[in-house]
């Protein structure tokens, strides 16, 4: 079982190593074996709010340790399924599973205080009539005194809260209460950490800031940690795996890699990172576009009218006076110039050049697109969504 | 404004969310206080039982019809005048640079120490046709000055002594109030006027629909304004007919009239509520309330506070005092009333004690979990505060004399009749407290392993705190105040301020009553003192 | 705690401990001013010595009968609790309570209280011996309650503004239409329903009717009891009103002989110089018959008839105890001749004030 605590303190693992079996002593029912490598199991879930059905056939596994996000638009019910695995809902049907047990069935529901279930709330719900010290030992109840105030020290020190314990939450900025919260959920090792929008809330560069401190935390807490966001940056900087939720439903679950580069559906790619949708025509064994032909080697038919998704890494251009393309818009990004640039067809796509080459508008110009792999959906609704990576 | 109207916040989460279960630590002391709410009910269904044809016959006779419209157009004016002042005042004292706003805030808000039946006389004695104020302004010529009497002197007698409570409803959701909204409307070009009337009044909207509710109500109930003003209204008649023919049944289906008007008013009010969360899920420290400079507009507003604070407060002390004087000088011994004073305050402790421990579950039951059947509880507690005292007394001698004999007339039945009569108070101030507390923090302290009672011990009811001692404070002094429950119900020789002070205006001694009267408006300053006290320190 | 949290809390806590203090202190028992009350002097027609406790529901204040009903321990070792109320809803109270009333005794400000207990069957027969002591115009036709002490009806007039020549002779001359908007009345207190009750009796119910319509042209003002109309008269709000004759003397105990208004008795033998009760009566569910009995006859004692007639300046129903040398001797009354009793039914009389618009 992961033992967490700071840095510098391995004299004090071998005195916290029984606090880990009080931590099942706490009132928690929960979760005897996290021996078991799956931290959170959903299987399919589903729930509504007495109209359409916001949390559809929902299945996924969490592993033990594991940082991950759910990500999606506002309203696709993410924060939904977070209550749900905190226990603030209950699923209209289907199974929540915390290390191996049943927390919500259809014959067993465990109350929040049983199921040992963290959350960080958007607005990290500091009780205001508590001091920081307070806030993080509200739920080490059942530690002996001196217990509780080490633990809660360990962890003030953690989050680098150490100097405002005697702080009260109003007197802290967006940042410092929201490791406070961090510090106040963690402290009584909970079996999975549930994060909900954690960043929504900061400004820019106190979001990178805290971005990376999160990360070193959680880290260093070894806990299971289920993040919730519509960032997309955001859920790839910090997730092992990602789950693309869609209006209730799931529409991928993948490492952040996968889901970038191979996408199941056109919802995904289109919500991850720029992408451009050029139309094509399978033919055996490629794909014609109007950029050029590319091999493609997936399920579908020849002749099928497909959606090939391009990024903007992916499209190059040249100047060139015989060139059918012409540049549209470019932004400057500092690190790189996004071109947008006009097909004959009139479709515009994205290129990303190097922040130094700098094109006039209106300069024709070739486009070469060479994407690592063909990503190409049916415009056709009803065929597959498949869209299998050729190796290359 | 769309960005101001976004910024109210209504989250989709909140929309539409049908919430759990409530547990039932909750949901029985909820349902047993209202199920005590019935009682009067009850009562009343079984007298009215008998009522034949006559009783029919006179009820819809056109004059009773008449009494109740003019009842009803009291209540409403009533309402709206001490709206207006209520928000006005409470804005002057929380948010403006208006000097002494500490004193005011304790000084405007004092007016409800003094009980109606006090204020009637003090009025009629003050500003009557013949009163001090002709005497005073006699050598200039005043022979006679117009009458107050009627529907004009009732309103302004009620509106002085109950605006209060709109201003304590109010005053309390304007220092918790996010000022984000306000500021996006300022940003957006509102000028002063506009963001007060387009962003700060819709969000005081509970608070003022909670405070206007309770001056409705009583409006409907009062006997003792109305009666010395000359008005007659609907309780008036219920009076009526115990006087004259000692007819209950009569007087019984009258107050199935006014429990039917009750609950068109808490209709209203429930859909003047609103449904917007009102709870601040901005995070970040909190920035203090944006105070507006008053400028020149100063002197009229500290005017205006003067002269409520004057004719609601300075004048009934005054007026008491020159009776007490009058009285000594032509031989009257001074009496000094300690027993029913401290019968006043220990009764009164201990049915604020208890009335606000009623109260909490209510209060939780209605904001947190909220369904068709803890909206029902909510309002049914509501009806004891519109029933005249009389009828809530007479109901609790029907099943107390015959279901609880042991208890009747005992000091524990008096303290029920209390909660019957003034839980509202309570819950009103409650659940005002608890819409400005966002429900993440018990969600945040259910994940920390706290359990449903554990939660609302230190999570809920500490962030209540400010608004169940605003509750107490106003319970407090209504229930020093209160008398014909008191009359009927309490031990005998058990006398209170209240009770001191009726026996003897009802035989004209004045002087006699000027020293319970004194002593009750005396008394009641010290809670109400502590609780402004309290309140302005927190902010 | 900041420094006003703490002011308030020392300030609320020395309020606190100072009433408890002062409350320690020997409580200033309301003593009577002026004479002491007719207490010790028991002469003829003293009541016997018992013993017991009785419950008594006082619709009479305690500022009036108080110092009485103090003595009556002493006096004839009856122990009483009094429950001091609102006449009228202190007869509702007991008819709510039934036959499980704890009240043994009722005492009313007005027979009409009596005569609705009387009808519902809670009061029980008084015996022979304290009947005999009052005139039979004053006590109920079956016994069940009796008359204590008398209210004459009168006209309070301003002094300021009238004199008694100026004043009809009868109350039916106030219908006359220049008495408009100088009339006062007090139409839903008992004693001005008896009255109207005792018209309908002796004129007929025609009679009656007119009366109050002529009153009515003459747009009165409405008060809610006696002491504010009195007082309405004293002040120049209007210059004469319909009450008892009693309460002149208390507000001028309390103001002053410059209180501006006094009585006038209306000469004629007609009903406007009706003479009312104040009485008692024993709960047929009283569990110390005897010392109820004594109680009551306590009540028509004479120190305690004396004290009627010197300090509440009510009429003595004991014939031979005098009367305040202020009131008209009741022997100048030119009461009309009417059974008291007959006021019990105050319906017919409800029914007509609120046809007329008047309740």
């Amino acid at each position: 079982m992961s033992i967490m605590f700071g840095r510098n303190l391995a004299p004090d693992r071998e005195r916290l190593r029984t606090r880990d079996n009080m931590a099942y002593n706490t009132g928690r029912t929960v979760l005897r074996n996290l021996d078991n490598s799956v931290a959170l199991t959903l299987r399919q879930v589903y729930k509504s709010f007495g109209g359409p059905l916001v949390i559809e056939d929902l299945s996924f596994q969490v592993g033990h340790k594991e940082v991950f996000a759910i990500l999606g638009p506002s309203g696709c019910g993410k924060t939904t399924t977070l209550r749900l695995i905190a226990g603030f809902e209950r699923p209209d049907s289907g199974e929540i599973l915390l290390g191996g047990q049943a927390v919500a069935s259809p014959s067993r529901w465990l109350p929040p205080e049983k199921r040992g279930v963290g959350i960080v709330f958007q607005d990290y719900a500091l009780f205001p009539h508590l001091s920081v010290e307070q806030n993080v030992a509200f739920g080490l109840r059942s530690f002996p005194a001196t217990q509780r105030d080490k633990i809660v020290r360990i962890m003030l020190d953690m989050v680098g809260m150490g100097q405002y314990a005697q702080r009260y939450p109003h007197e802290l900025s967006g940042g410092q209460q929201q490791r406070v919260a961090l510090a106040r959920s963690l402290a009584p090792c909970p079996v999975v950490l549930l994060l909900d929008e954690p960043f929504s809330n900061l400004d820019a560069d106190m979001r990178t800031q805290m971005r990376q401190e999160v990360q070193r935390i959680l880290k260093e807490a070894e806990t299971t940690a289920i993040l919730v966001t519509h960032d997309q940056e955001e859920a790839f900087i910090l997730a092992d795996r990602v789950a693309l939720l869609n209006a209730g439903q799931l529409e991928q679950v993948g490492t952040p890699e996968e889901i970038y580069h191979h996408p199941a559906t056109r919802f995904v790619a289109g919500f991850v990172g720029e992408a451009d949708f050029l139309d094509g025509r399978t033919t055996g064994g490629t794909v014609e576009t109007e950029v050029g032909r590319f091999p493609y080697q997936g399920p579908l038919a020849p002749d099928t009218s497909v959606s090939i998704m391009l990024r903007p890494d992916d499209v190059d251009l040249a100047p060139d006076p015989q060139g059918e393309a012409v540049i549209a818009q470019r932004h400057f990004r500092g690190s790189e110039n996004l071109y947008a640039i006009r097909l004959s067809s009139g479709k515009v796509l994205h290129s990303s050049q190097p922040s130094t080459v700098i094109l006039p508008l209106g300069q024709p110009v070739r486009v070469q697109a060479a994407p690592a792999h063909v990503v190409a959906f049916p415009q056709d609704p009803n065929l597959t969504q498949d869209a299998l990576p050729t190796p290359s | 404004m769309e960005a101001v109207r976004l910024a109210l916040a209504i989250t989709r989460r909140d929309r539409g969310a049908r919430p759990p279960r409530p547990p039932t630590l909750i949901l029985a002391p909820a349902v047993l206080v209202a199920a005590a709410m019935l009682l009067p009910i009850a009562y009343l269904v079984v007298r009215t039982a008998g009522a034949g044809e006559d009783a029919i016959h006179l009820l819809l006779r056109g004059r009773t019809l008449q009494v109740l419209a003019n009842t009803a157009l009291l209540a409403l004016t009533v309402t709206a005048a001490t709206s207006v002042l209520g928000v006005a005042l409470a804005w002057l004292t929380v948010r403006t640079d208006l000097p002494l706003r500490r004193l005011w805030s304790v000084l405007l808000v004092l007016p409800l120490v003094v009980p109606s039946y006090v204020g009637g006389f003090v009025l009629v004695a003050a500003f009557g046709p013949r009163g001090m104020l002709q005497q005073v302004l006699a050598p200039l010529g005043v022979e006679r000055l117009p009458d107050i009497y009627g529907f004009p002197g009732a309103m302004v007698a009620l509106t002085l002594f109950s605006y209060p409570y709109v201003l304590l409803s109010v005053r309390g959701a304007l220092a918790g109030m996010d000022p984000s909204p306000e500021e996006a409307a300022r940003s957006l070009g509102c000028d002063l006027r506009s963001t007060l009337l387009r962003v700060v009044l819709p969000q005081l909207r509970p608070a003022i629909a909670a405070g206007a509710l309770l001056v409705a109500l009583y409006t409907l109930s009062d006997f003792g304004a109305v009666s010395l003003l000359q008005f007659e209204s609907f309780t008036y008649q219920i009076y009526i007919q115990y006087q004259g023919s000692f007819d209950r049944t009569l007087a019984a289906l009258f107050a199935l009239v006014l429990v039917c008007l009750t609950v068109a008013v808490l209709y209203a009010e429930g859909r003047a509520r609103g449904r917007a969360k009102y709870y601040r899920s901005t995070v970040g420290s909190i920035r203090p309330l944006p105070i507006v400079p008053l400028g020149r507009w100063r002197w009229p507003a500290l005017a205006s506070c003067g002269l409520t604070v004057m004719a609601a407060l300075a004048l009934p002390i005054f007026v008491l005092a020159f009776w007490l004087v009058q009285g000594m000088t032509a031989g009257q011994p001074l009496q000094l009333v300690w027993g029913p004073a401290l019968n006043s305050a220990y009764a009164s402790s201990v049915a604020t004690v208890v009335i606000v421990a009623a109260a909490i579950p209510v209060a939780i039951l209605a904001v947190r979990y909220q369904s068709p059947l803890s909206a029902l509880v909510e309002r049914t507690t509501y009806i004891g505060f519109a029933l005249p005292g009389i009828v809530v007394a007479l109901a609790l001698v029907f099943f107390g004399v015959r279901y609880a004999t042991p208890l009747y007339q005992t000091l524990a039945m008096l303290i029920f009749a209390y909660v019957v009569r003034f839980l509202p108070q309570a819950v009103g101030a409650a659940r005002a407290s608890l819409l400005q507390v966002s429900p993440r923090m018990e969600e945040a302290a259910r994940s920390l392993g706290s359990s449903v009672p554990g939660t609302m011990a230190r999570i809920t009811i500490p962030l209540l705190r400010r608004g169940l001692l605003a509750g107490a404070g106003l319970v407090f002094l209504t229930v020093m105040k209160e008398l014909p429950a008191t009359l009927i119900l309490s031990p005998i020789g058990f006398e209170t301020l209240a009770t001191s002070i009726w026996s003897t205006t009802g035989e004209g001694l004045f002087a006699r009553a000027a020293v319970p009267a004194l002593l009750l408006i005396l008394v009641s300053f010290i809670p109400m003192a502590f609780m402004a006290m309290d309140d302005q320190s927190g902010q | 705690m900041n420094l006003g949290r703490r002011i308030s809390v020392i300030v609320a806590g020395a309020s606190l401990v100072g009433l408890l203090v002062t409350s320690c202190a020997p409580a200033a028992a309301p003593q009577p001013a002026g004479k002491t009350a007719g207490t010790s002097q028991t002469t003829t027609g003293a009541p016997a010595k018992s013993s017991g406790v009785i419950t008594v529901y006082s619709g009479r204040a305690k500022g009036l009968v108080g110092p009485l009903l103090d003595q009556v321990a002493k006096d004839i070792g009856v122990e009483v609790r009094v429950r001091y109320g609102d006449t009228a809803q202190l007869a509702a109270a007991i008819l709510e309570e039934g036959n499980r009333t704890p009240a043994d005794v009722f005492f009313a400000q007005d027979a009409g209280a009596l005569g609705a207990l009387s009808k519902a069957g809670q009061l029980t027969k008084l015996p022979d011996n304290i009947l005999n002591r009052v005139d039979k115009k004053f006590q109920s036709v079956k016994g069940e309650w009796v008359g204590v002490s008398g209210r004459a009806r009168v006209v309070a007039y301003n002094t300021q503004t009238l004199k008694e020549a100026d004043l009809p002779e009868s109350i039916w001359g106030f219908t006359d239409p220049k008495w408009k908007g100088r009339i006062g009345w007090p139409p839903t207190n008992g004693s001005f329903q008896a009255f109207v009750t005792a018209m309908r009796v002796l004129e007929g119910e025609a009679k009656a009717r007119e009366w109050l319509k002529g009153i009515q042209a003459n747009s009165p003002k409405v008060y809610r009891d006696n002491t504010t109309a009195i007082q309405a008269v004293a002040s120049g709000e209007v210059q004469v009103a319909f009450i008892n004759h009693y309460y002149l003397f208390g507000q001028l105990k309390e103001k002053g002989e410059y209180f501006a208004a006094r009585n006038y008795y209306p000469k004629k033998g007609d009903v406007g110089a009706l003479m009312n009760v104040a009485g008692a009566g024993i709960l047929s569910t009283a569990k110390d018959k005897k010392a109820a009995e004594a109680f009551v006859e306590y009540l028509l004692s004479d120190g305690a008839q004396r004290y009627f007639a010197e300090q509440t300046y009510e009429y003595p129903m004991v014939q031979w105890i005098p009367t305040d040398p202020r009131i008209l001797p009741l022997s100048q009354i030119q009461a009309p001749n009417i059974d008291l009793t007959n006021l019990d039914d105050l319906n017919g009389t409800l029914k007509l004030m609120q046809e007329l618009g008047i309740l």
